[in-house]
């Protein structure tokens, strides 16, 4: 029983913590001017984070250790250095984007600008890391975060012609604008195939200390949970599918998305997107933040756990204090959300090599994961999301200068 | 055993399991004769910016030293206090008792505690 019930939490966490501001903002850019044609980099993308979040979460369960523990004490200082700076920065630019998309959600239920919903927004993310424990916050991440599934629901009221939609899911030319298709392409890919989400799952399992009887359940939250993860990202390329893309209309901000729900559900369709925008990105806030935290944390050896007391792990929770007062800046500042979110995306794609390069090595290493390393299936996987890693770390900034 | 591959880099544990950082640096002695000697593990920043190179590990000397009143060097664990090398080392050290955790402390007493909420 206690097994089904942790199975059930590991599909909700995938399902309510997929979208963020990035996934939703790629997800909807690409229905619009492309309609069904990018499905297939969601699948893609939530394919290949699949594959890395199962195998973090093994590494976690196995040995105790995290990726970023692990990238420190197998790859040295200089590497770790190197990847700590990187990550910091692209994770404080998404964290910037969640409290951004937060904010806005706000802006549109009261009207008020979003620049005076920043600084709320972020005291209350910060007061519930600071006072709250590991599990309340995924689990209330993950159980609200289920609003999303209106997209899914809005989608299906639409009526979409499933073949076309079926047809999206595998990869091809585009039929106009290729610099902007491939730029959307990478986006979506760099938005699902987040480095925070992998990096925060597995310091998750070392939180609910998990061990060899948890790996039935890493296998089955990863494939499920991520999987029907992408169906909300689709669910909402496919809503702008219909609305936007036949009216020629172009997503240039978040303030225009409300009709995407309101034409497939009406009246419910206002609240129910305002309550996905906010609480998906005010989740995706909060672990971001606490994943910058985590991998400091990790890679320099501090004390660290969301379950301890901040005075008992002062430099890890002032490591995400100071990340969520400096994510405030932009949107303080008046920088455009949207604009701030696709880029966060592409530097989140080019970002990649670095975090998922040596996952190949750590996988395969005895003294991590003894008779549970990496088979053959697993290492070609890898192997392929690395080569895919290194494709969009050099084709994503000429894109987004191109394209973007 | 492989210094670099098996110590250097790993997570530091005192007696009780107490994480205390990672080993950020191995002393070794050359003798006249006969190989090296491993006499220290060390533990801290000054340390972690001279591996980055020369003149960054001596400006970080010196801002320790500015920063810091007392201690500046980087702690220094004697070899003969490893007790275990496996994923992690573990020494024969009661964390508390070294000064590994001087900016965690001087953190929480000067900016975690002054905060509401930091304490059951």
């Amino acid at each position: 029983m206690k097994r089904i019930l942790e199975i059930a939490l590991g599909i909700i966490t995938g399902i309510g913590g997929f979208l963020e501001a990035g996934s939703l903002a790629t997800a909807v850019q690409a229905g619009a001017d492309f309609r069904f044609e990018l499905i297939w980099a969601i699948v893609l993308g939530a394919a290949c984070l699949a594959f890395l979040v199962e195998m973090s979460g093994r590494l976690a369960a196995i040995s105790k250790h995290t990726v970023a523990d692990a990238v420190r004490e197998r790859f040295g200082f200089r590497f770790y250095l190197i990847a700590i700076i990187i990550m910091q920065l692209v994770m404080l630019l998404v964290l910037a984007a969640e409290l951004g998309g937060v904010a806005i959600a706000l802006q549109l239920v009261s009207g008020v600008s979003y620049r005076w919903w920043t600084i709320p927004v972020a005291l209350v993310a910060w007061v519930l890391l600071w006072r709250g424990t590991f599990g309340l916050i995924e689990k209330g991440v993950s159980v609200l975060g289920l609003v999303t599934l209106a997209f899914v629901v809005g989608a299906l009221q639409l009526h979409p012609p499933l073949d076309d939609v079926a047809r999206g899911a595998l990869p091809h030319l585009p039929s106009g604008d290729a610099a902007h298709y491939w730029f959307l392409a990478v986006s979506i890919l760099g938005a699902s195939i987040s480095p925070y989400l992998f990096a925060f799952y597995a310091a998750g399992a070392v939180e609910d200390r998990w061990d060899v009887s948890h790996l039935n359940i890493n296998r089955v939250t990863a494939g499920f949970g991520m999987g029907f993860g992408g169906i909300v990202a689709i669910g909402a390329l496919v809503t702008a599918g219909i609305v936007f893309h036949p009216a020629g209309i172009e997503v240039k901000s978040y303030e225009q998305l409300p009709v995407l729900l309101t034409t497939a559900l009406g009246d419910w369709g206002f609240p129910l997107f305002v309550a996905s925008l906010g609480i998906a990105c005010f989740g995706a806030a909060q672990e971001i933040a606490l994943t910058s935290g985590y991998m400091l944390a990790q890679g320099l050896g501090w004390q660290w756990s969301e379950n301890l007391q901040p005075a008992e792990d002062a430099r890890f929770s002032l490591s995400y204090t100071v990340m969520i007062a400096l994510a405030t800046i932009p949107a303080l500042a008046g920088v455009d959300i949207l604009k701030l979110t696709n880029i966060s995306m592409v530097f989140s794609a080019a970002s990649l090599p670095i975090v998922v390069g040596p996952m190949l090595i750590i996988m395969n290493d005895k003294r991590y994961l003894r008779e549970y390393g990496n088979g053959w299936f697993s290492n070609t996987m890898v192997a392929l999301i690395i080569a895919l890693a290194f494709v969009l770390a050099i084709v994503s900034v000429p894109l987004l200068l191109k394209g973007g | 055993m492989l210094l670099v591959r098996d110590v250097l880099d790993k997570q530091l544990l005192d007696r009780q399991g107490h994480k205390m950082g990672k080993v950020d640096g191995v002393v070794l002695e050359y003798g006249t004769d006969g190989p090296p000697r491993v006499l220290y593990l060390e533990v801290g920043a000054v340390t972690l910016a001279h591996r980055l190179g020369a003149r960054v590990g001596r400006w970080a000397s010196h801002l320790a030293q500015r920063l810091a009143r007392v201690h500046h060097e980087s702690y220094r664990i004697p070899w003969t206090r490893v007790r275990k090398v496996n994923l992690e080392v573990t020494v024969d050290e009661a964390v508390e008792e070294t000064r590994v955790n001087v900016l965690e402390d001087w953190l929480r007493q000067n900016v975690v505690e002054r905060i509401p909420g930091s304490g059951p």
